[in-house]
């Protein structure tokens, strides 16, 4: 897609079974804009017929569709209608002014974030869902912030996660352990493995990373942390604690406001 | 500007937590150069001796306490400890609990800092034995604990506003036990303290640290004197008893009675 604007946010949202990923990246682009009226918003889609008025651009995948839903994710650089790209997974909530971010990452081609946090603000250790990852020395990256302009590394870096993703068979033989169905973080990790991590990742503690309620992250006792926890929208608290960033709610259903 | 440290002690019916200050005093002043007011409700002028300052207060208990050195659950008046902003007699307080032993002159690091309050966010078992994990979170969410066994503060909006949350806490601890999750129907300072910092920091849990963690000697850990400054800690570890020596740096002896009886052999 031809550049249409300088910077932007892109939510992929891809109604997968019952979930209702168009209504979460609603959602997030809502709360975007609670923070940023003027934040530049792309949807990327596989219908036309999503009638929101959240979103500056609508845009449907170019190419045909896979199985997996997940591996339409490289299709996103094609689509972006902006020079430098802010993507962010549809089932999160921003919390907090995020402007800054494209302070820290502007300087380079690709950003994905590495790492997260619990709700609590800190380095989130549970390592649950991350064993493929640890087995691997795969970087700690997750797909759900992910920055890049357009440049030669960010082509030749969603070429890769393309290419991972139609050839699995063969990539996840390099792996000890490997998913059966590679989730898009694993393959980010791989890609940014090959490419070289300093290339595509900053260090921890320096740029934008997801609040991560999955069960394990936090802990809850149940996968459902928003009939566990204590939270308040506007602004959001969780158990007391003020939120900042994006929150990866994780519980599809959740409607924040 | 006056500066000092101020000590909370009622005893109860196991230990003496005036004679705890009073051996504590000497050693405030020895490293840290600075006078020491008691909160108390003991009249004997014979037991105050030690202090340069003594406010009288009655005991409010928060509930009882098993601690595992006596092997028993003992009444705990710890409640009023949310006074001490009002009743201290310092423009620039040291808040340190009766078993804090000071061993050195780093809390002048702490006196010197130009915050207004400032405490513990992480404690450590000294011979490593234990990692804490369950002592610095609390409650079933695991909220993150600040100690509130070294707190210094100054006369300040921002300490009275930690003091009167904190108070405000304790006024309405079922409802704040139950927001946090937090078993058992005991009230504890440290409990109080941080989620009065939570709410004093707007919820964020921005707060100044002091910038180290405060080591802590666990109840079933035995601890000597050996020397003024010099202290010896016994420990099973793996089934075999071992011991290890600390010197001229503090520790909290969260075991009253080897403190107990270090003090009262010092007697």
């Amino acid at each position: 897609m031809p550049v249409q604007s300088e910077r932007g946010y892109v939510i992929v949202a891809q109604n997968i079974g019952a979930v209702d990923y168009i209504a979460c990246a609603e959602q997030l682009a809502r709360s975007i804009r609670h923070f940023h009226p003027d934040a530049q918003i792309a949807l990327l889609t596989d219908t036309t017929t999503v009638q929101s008025d959240q979103f500056d651009y609508r845009v449907t995948f170019t190419h045909p569709l896979s199985d997996n839903p997940y591996a339409n994710d490289w299709q996103v650089f094609g689509a972006s209608p902006f020079r430098q790209t802010i993507k962010l997974e549809a089932d999160m909530i921003i919390a907090s002014k995020i402007d800054h971010w494209w302070t820290m990452v502007e300087h380079r081609d690709v950003v994905i974030s590495t790492g997260a946090t619990d709700f609590y603000d800190q380095p989130a250790t549970s390592r649950f869902y991350r064993k493929v990852f640890d087995t691997n020395n795969l970087p700690d990256v997750y797909n759900a912030i992910t920055y890049w302009r357009l440049s030669e590394t960010a082509q030749e870096f969603f070429r890769l996660v393309r290419r991972i993703f139609e050839c699995w068979a063969e990539y996840k033989t390099l792996l000890k352990f490997p998913d059966e169905i590679p989730s898009t973080d694993l393959v980010y990790a791989m890609a940014a493995q090959i490419l070289g991590p300093e290339l595509v990742t900053m260090p921890f503690a320096t740029y934008p990373r997801i609040v991560h309620m999955k069960r394990h992250m936090i802990p809850t006792q149940s996968q459902d942390w928003t009939q566990e926890l204590t939270w308040e929208s506007n602004p959001l608290r969780i158990n007391t604690v003020a939120q900042w960033g994006a929150v990866h709610y994780h519980v599809k259903d959740w409607r924040y406001d | 500007m006056t500066t000092g440290a101020l000590i909370f002690a009622f005893n109860n019916e196991h230990t003496d937590y005036l004679a705890m200050a009073a051996w504590s005093a000497d050693r405030i002043r020895r490293h840290l150069d600075i006078p020491v007011a008691v909160i108390t409700d003991c009249v004997d002028p014979l037991k105050l001796t030690k202090f340069d300052c003594v406010i009288s207060a009655d005991p409010v208990t928060g509930g009882t306490r098993y601690f595992d050195d006596y092997k028993q659950t003992v009444t705990w008046y710890n409640a009023s400890r949310t006074d001490a902003y009002s009743l201290t007699p310092w423009n620039q307080t040291l808040l340190l609990d009766a078993d804090y032993v000071v061993c050195g002159d780093e809390l002048k690091l702490v006196l010197a800092a130009p915050h207004d309050f400032m405490c513990h966010r992480l404690a450590w078992d000294i011979t490593s034995q234990n990692h804490f994990e369950g002592l610095n979170r609390f409650g079933h969410h695991k909220f993150p604990m600040w100690w509130a066994t070294v707190m210094m503060f100054r006369k300040s909006n921002m300490a009275q506003y930690i003091f009167d949350c904190m108070d405000m806490i304790r006024h309405n601890w079922k409802h704040y036990k139950d927001l946090y999750h937090i078993t058992g129907s005991q009230y504890r300072n440290d409990y109080a303290l941080s989620i009065a910092l939570g709410i004093v920091s707007g919820h964020t849990l921005k707060v100044d640290n002091i910038p180290w963690s405060l080591a802590s000697i666990l109840p079933e850990h035995e601890v000597t004197q050996i020397d003024t400054d010099h202290f010896e800690i016994k420990y099973q570890d793996q089934g075999k008893l071992k011991k290890m020596d600390w010197h001229s740096m503090d520790f909290h002896a969260m075991g009253k009675k080897h403190l107990g009886d270090i003090i009262a052999s010092a007697v």
